[in-house]
């Protein structure tokens, strides 16, 4: 019975990810120990913690709603990671993706006075013609979409950098406050921030996000297209064979993925919860983070529901350890080191998969010595 | 102690979570005997040959060598004692030479850890002229063909001096001509008092070869006979546990009208300015199946690509029931009536991590009755297509239509290949290879398929590189050489050796099919 | 299977280790070992029995009870400039008045990130809040009048950068500077110590860096005037970054090239393109905000810096401090700190009187005499930004070249 439960691959997936995130921490802690042996437990606890360092319930709530605001994006963007993986490509570009979608959405709001539907649709479609390109150099020109996607990360930086200098504050770096420049382009809150705390941050990002996971979930099962995606994914020579249009599915599936992580950059920046800063000489790292929650999702688009609340979870959290301790990169350290250790999930699974052949094996071995013996006393009867 | 064995290998048992692939066997390698292993897909061979090979551990049982104990843990313990093996599946590095594939691992390493490749060279030059194995140095194996691909295999071993030499299927690619060749070598090497493991379902190679033979089936021991003293007959009945009808059972063919007319088709070569296939034409009528022949890597491969537009054609025009296909998509010519059993199953016909119930509606699963007007894939519908095709098809798996395809047995791949595409009801079966890697009974199955598809009124085109096959089931052979038809033969009228001398490039008429 | 188990088993028990441990490490200050054997840093921990600014008992005075918590803006306290000079100058001052003191990092560059922040340090029972930054206007108007038992102090944060309407509670002390003074000073001194082909490298282009700026073409031009030169010029450009990086040095190379002798180098960590391009040709840099001689000679060779136009963080965080702790704390208002001396060293702008690289051109005693005429009123400068930079040229030859990116 229990053998079963640990084949089946959603347990294994399950598993493997909780190891994960139990070596990461571990790794993180052992690190913290070895810069200051004496905060280490506290520091650990504080990352692991994030709002339940504050001690009164109205501030848990409302920074747990800051915490959810950023999972919805980082959500987003490991859905663009996990499809497009699903269909055999590795779409590293979905930071450049979730770039340019920031920089539609704030350019449609800002520059464009559109509201935030709109800014929406805007963000998708600039994504999805971002998605595109990295699509077509791969149909038609062989280019290696992880090469054309990180190069089209920083050109995107950079356009983004150029256009949205446009629309920001005279006196700072940053892209004016939505609040009160574009109040149109702010996503609704449908009352969401009530339930934490009146955290006006909290909209209808972190539904439709969920709602995305589930119909991401439902288009690669359900649908013609899935079946058609996966196949193209898995083997594409077969989906050739099969009179699947190949080029056509990569650059559909990029499309998709490009929309996706656009459509994350623009349910962070329409609830104007950050402003965009048009100095900024990296690339963000939600779209990388989504690599990691795709992976600790265990590739399934619910599980990275929760893969990537937790990688949010502990991204903030990692503000929380003392910095009298520990320098303030640390956190990012630790942070960084257990997304890091996500990334092991298909690792662990192997493991766990071995781990289970060879007890089987042993327990054949004993079935067998057992029946050998019984088939002795009783005198050999075939 | 002398023994005469230079392996044992006593009471071996392997089991995998489900099935026991080796149930107490004993095989015993005299040295300098050719001792053939036969059984049938799935029979053990390969599982036994890993575990001597380093590459399973038996959970029970003893490997001696000459009449020690040993353990062999991984295959560079099996290289420790001598042993060598040419894989089913080859182990090269496609973007190396063949000369790189037969030292790696073995490299003659000079100062400063330079290689010194010179003299690799001459000896592997020196080693292919002796034993006939024609290979390019310095060709890249990604561009060679599967045959010389193997003999690059069977050189990395001679280079490494190997006194056992496991050949795990070893004839499959190779032509007539190349297989007595090997025969040759074979027996060479025996002579030579080097020990021949040779694993193989084909009889008549066993028999012209095989000093004994060890018959195993479904993963146990049967018996071990001299091969001087038994027939084909017994060999088969000890195999597959029956007597096998070795002939195909055809009426007379009834050929109707044209279905599939090629006009001077000529498809461009990847690997070199030539065209793989030149100036090819040739017609299929309904009721009949017409073969072609060739010896592998003479541009039957190129040529199925053309026909069923996996590759752009670079002349010449394509007649399918009457509509000119030259141009179509694979899409297109699989709705017009074209069903294709393709030569790989696993790099084109199947997607491996797909169920099998998915596997069966690869060709029609964006038709009405397994998609929605909405998109979305209707799962009760294909189930009980696959529950039906499954059953017609006697396609055994796990766990029925929810198998995942990669855990299904070659065999069974392929019946659920030949389930789907004889399924489509099509005007023409294109059939490559199609009984490749299959044992005794499925090869009989198959073979009774396309007969069946024949009789039905179908066009079938099989394209064949098995020399019984060639024989026994088309009605019209064509013979293809370096991408050119040679010569269109009678199976009922010619021999094996006047197909073997068109194969050749030997004989050739001017053929207008 | 087992072995899976047993793996499994021990990864949880480490890790409810690391729990217990995180746990425990806040009920376990007594332990007298840690505290011993620990940095000087620690007295900053929360729970540090030893330190006597903390007493258990709720009764005592106000200011017994103040404790001190900074939050960093977008950069970090080893930014060598905004940040570090206001970590430094609250940590000294905490330290030897025995406060506790720590400081946040936000998680990220965001409003909402920075109001998390204040709350957590407010949250942990800190009373004092320093800000250093215009950034953080709205997180100051999210928090400020909602926790009014909370001091709050933030340096460089104008009326502006607080929004229309918006009350300042007493809670709250903003402070601004006068950097027009200190951009005059090093303007005028510039060009009295000989120096005739000026450039000025802002950062961005936000009122603070505009102010330097501005004085300091106002002090270079009344400097030429005073001695008759007219072939005084100015190069002004502005990074549009506060960090320095390859574009930015090269363009900085061109204007030595062109014979360009030192640069004032304006904006947080700007001064780093400025001082590898003069390294290259000897050339000179004038730092900003802190005396920053030693770091630019540290980084890029000895006397590269002439001077530094200084605004006192350092003197505005001790002051509030102590105000805070005697008592003395009058919030509700937007400072504009400049000159309170004729004492050149009493005022909160003002030129090292260390390090600047004085000469019989222009001595000590010619220094203290400007800012005696500048606290006297004899000398105006202008802070109107809404000017252009050329504006305020009379015989010197402004070349005002905007964003270099």
């Amino acid at each position: 019975m229990k053998k079963n439960l640990l084949k089946s691959n959603a347990v294994q997936s399950l598993i493997a990810s909780l190891l994960c995130i139990v070596l990461g921490l571990l790794l993180g802690y052992i690190v913290l120990l070895f810069i200051n042996p004496t905060g280490a437990g506290e520091a650990i606890m504080a990352v692991i913690k994030n709002f339940w360092n504050y001690s009164r319930a109205p501030l848990q709530v409302k920074n747990f709603g800051n915490t959810l605001v950023k999972t919805a994006p980082l959500l987003m963007c490991a859905l663009s990671v996990l499809f497009a993986y699903k269909v055999g490509l590795f779409n590293i570009g979905a930071a450049g993706q979730y770039v340019v979608g920031s920089c539609a959405c704030l350019y449609g709001a800002l520059a464009l006075h559109l509201s935030w539907f709109p800014c929406l649709l805007l963000a998708l479609i600039v994504g999805g013609v971002y998605g595109a390109l990295v699509g077509l150099l791969k149909a038609y020109c062989n280019v290696n979409e992880v090469i054309s996607g990180i190069m089209l990360n920083w050109i995107g930086l950079y356009t983004t950098n150029m256009l949205l200098a446009g629309v920001k504050e005279s006196t700072s770096p940053y892209t004016l406050h939505l609040k009160t420049d574009a109040p149109q382009a702010m996503l609704p809150t449908l009352g969401l921030g009530k339930f934490f705390n009146n955290n006006g941050n909290v909209t209808v990002a972190i539904p439709l996000a969920i709602i995305f996971a589930v119909a991401i979930m439902i288009l690669l099962d359900k649908t013609k297209l899935g079946y058609e995606l996966r196949a193209t994914g898995n083997n594409k020579n077969a989906a050739k064979y099969a009179g699947m249009a190949e080029k056509r599915n990569i650059i559909l599936t990029l499309v998709i993925a490009g929309s996706l992580a656009a459509l994350g950059g623009a349910f962070l920046y329409l609830t104007d919860y950050e402003q965009w800063s048009v100095t900024q000489s990296s690339v963000p790292g939600m779209g990388f983070n989504g690599i990691a929650a795709a992976f600790l999702g265990g590739l399934n688009p619910i599980g990275t529901i929760f893969a990537s609340y937790f990688i949010q979870h502990i991204t903030v959290g990692g503000a929380y350890v003392d910095k009298t301790m520990y320098s303030s990169q640390i956190s990012d350290l630790i942070s960084s080191l257990i997304i890091y250790l996500c990334g092991f999930v298909l690792f662990i699974k192997y493991a766990i998969n071995m781990g289970i052949a060879k007890s089987e094996e042993k327990q054949l071995q004993k079935e067998k010595a057992a029946a050998d013996q019984a088939s002795a006393e009783k005198g050999g009867d075939k | 102690m002398e023994t005469p064995y230079a392996i044992e290998m006593l009471n071996i048992t392997k089991r995998f979570p489900g099935i026991i692939a080796n149930d107490n066997i004993t095989l015993q390698l005299k040295r300098g005997e050719i001792h053939a292993l036969l059984g049938e897909n799935g029979a053990g061979k390969s599982t036994l040959m890993s575990v001597l090979f380093g590459l399973y551990q038996a959970e029970e049982g003893v490997i001696k060598k000459d009449g020690r104990e040993v353990q062999i843990k991984d295959p560079n313990d099996a290289n420790a004692l001598g042993i060598g093996m040419v894989h089913q599946h080859f182990k090269l590095v496609e973007c190396f030479s063949v000369l790189d594939n037969i030292i790696l691992g073995v490299e003659p390493v000079g100062k400063m850890g330079i290689l010194q490749k010179q003299e690799a060279r001459k000896k592997v030059v020196e080693l292919s002229d002796k034993y006939g194995l024609q290979v390019d140095p310095d060709a890249l194996i990604e561009d060679i063909t599967v045959g010389m691909q193997q003999r690059t295999e069977i050189l990395k071993m001679l280079y490494r001096e190997n006194e056992i030499l496991i050949f795990d299927e070893p004839t499959a690619v190779l032509t007539p001509q190349e297989i007595d060749e090997l025969m040759k070598i074979m027996k060479n090497l025996a002579a030579e008092g080097k020990s021949i493991l040779f694993i193989s379902h084909k009889l008549a190679e066993i028999m012209a070869v095989a000093d004994r033979c060890t018959v195993l089936r479904k993963g146990k021991y049967v018996g071990t006979v001299e091969t001087a003293n038994s027939s084909p007959e017994e060999l088969s009945a000890m195999m597959v546990g029956r007597n096998v009808n070795f002939h195909v059972d055809k009426k007379p063919a009834e050929p109707t009208d044209v279905v599939l007319e090629i006009e001077h088709m000529s498809v461009a070569s990847k690997a070199h300015k030539k065209d793989a296939v030149h100036d090819v034409s040739l017609k299929v009528r309904r009721g009949e199946i017409v073969c072609i022949a060739g010896i592998d890597g003479n541009g039957q491969s190129e040529f199925v690509y053309g026909l069923t537009g996996l590759e752009p054609l670079r002349e010449g025009k394509l007649i399918l029931a009457g509509k000119d296909i030259t141009h179509a998509t694979i899409r297109e010519r699989s709705t017009s009536g074209m069903s294709h059993i393709p030569e790989d199953r696993h790099k084109h016909g199947l997607v491996l991590d797909y169920t099998l119930e998915d596997n069966l509606v690869l060709q029609r699963y964006f038709e009405p009755e397994f998609t929605n007007g909405a998109g979305f894939l209707r799962r009760d519908n294909i189930r009980k297509y696959a529950e039906r095709l499954i059953a017609d098809y006697d396609v055994r798996s796990g766990q029925g239509p929810i198998t995942r395809a990669r855990a299904m047995s070659g065999g069974n791949q392929q019946k659920a290949i030949i389930a789907r595409e004889v399924d489509k009801d099509p005007d023409l079966l294109v059939a490559v290879q199609p009984t490749r890697g299959l044992d005794v009974g499925a090869i009989e199955f198959v073979h009774k398929k396309l007969v069946e598809q024949r009789d039905a009124g179908k066009a079938v085109l099989l394209i064949s590189l098995e020399l019984d096959e060639v024989m026994d089931v088309p009605d019209r052979i064509l013979v293809m050489y370096e991408g050119e038809i040679v010569g269109e033969l009678d199976p009922k009228t010619t021999t094996q050796e006047e197909l073997g001398l068109y194969m050749a490039g030997a004989k050739r008429d001017e053929v207008s099919a | 299977m087992k072995k899976f188990l047993a793996l499994l088993l021990s990864a949880v028990m480490v890790f409810a280790l690391v729990a217990c441990g995180g746990g425990g490490g806040t009920t376990e200050p007594a332990t007298p070992a840690a505290p011993a054997t620990t940095t000087p840093a620690t007295p900053a921990t929360p729970a540090e029995p030893a330190t006597p600014a903390t007493p258990a008992t709720p009764a005592a005075p106000a200011a017994a009870d103040m404790k001190v918590a900074m939050i960093t803006d977008y950069g970090d306290i080893t930014d060598q400039s905004f940040n570090q000079t206001t970590y430094e100058a609250a940590k000294s001052w905490s330290e030897s008045n025995g406060v506790d003191f720590t400081y946040f990092k936000p998680a990220s560059d965001s409003d909402d990130d920075r109001v998390a922040m204040i709350e957590k340090a407010i949250d942990e029972g800190y009373t004092v809040i320093v800000m250093p930054g215009y950034a953080f206007g709205p997180a100051i108007v999210a928090t400020a009048p909602e926790y009014s038992d909370v001091t709050f102090i933030a340096l460089d944060v104008s009326a502006g950068d607080l929004g229309d309407g918006f009350q300042m509670p007493a809670n709250l002390y903003c402070a601004v500077y006068q950097e027009e003074l200190c951009g005059y000073m090093a303007g005028y001194a510039a060009v009295k110590l000989g120096y005739s082909k000026l450039g000025f490298l802002g950062g961005m282009a936000v009122p603070a860096v505009v102010r330097y700026g501005y004085g300091f073409v106002q002090g270079a031009d009344a400097a030429a005037a005073a001695d008759g030169k007219t072939d005084v010029s100015i190069k002004y450009a502005y990074g549009n970054q506060f960090y320095g990086d390859g574009d930015i040095t090269a363009a900085m190379d061109t204007w030595y090239a062109a014979g360009t002798e030192v640069v004032f180098a304006c904006g947080g960590g700007i001064f780093t393109s400025a001082g590898e391009a003069a390294a290259k040709v000897g050339g000179k840099v004038i730092g900003v905000d802190v005396d920053q001689a030693p770091t630019i000679d540290g980084l890029y060779g000895a006397n590269m810096t002439v001077t530094s136009a200084m605004k006192g963080l350092a003197a505005t965080v001790n002051t509030l401090l102590t105000q805070v702790k005697d008592g003395s704390f009058a919030g509700g208002k937007v400072d504009t700190l400049g000159l309170v001396s004729a004492n050149p060293e009493e005022n909160y702008v003002q030129i090292p009187m260390g390090s600047t690289q004085w000469s019989d051109s222009f001595s000590k005693d010619d220094y203290k005499a400007l800012v005696g005429d500048m606290f006297g009123g004899k000398v105006t400068v202008s802070n109107d930004i809404t000017k252009a930079a050329g504006d305020f040229a009379t015989v010197t030859t402004v070349e005002d070249l905007g964003n270099i990116k």
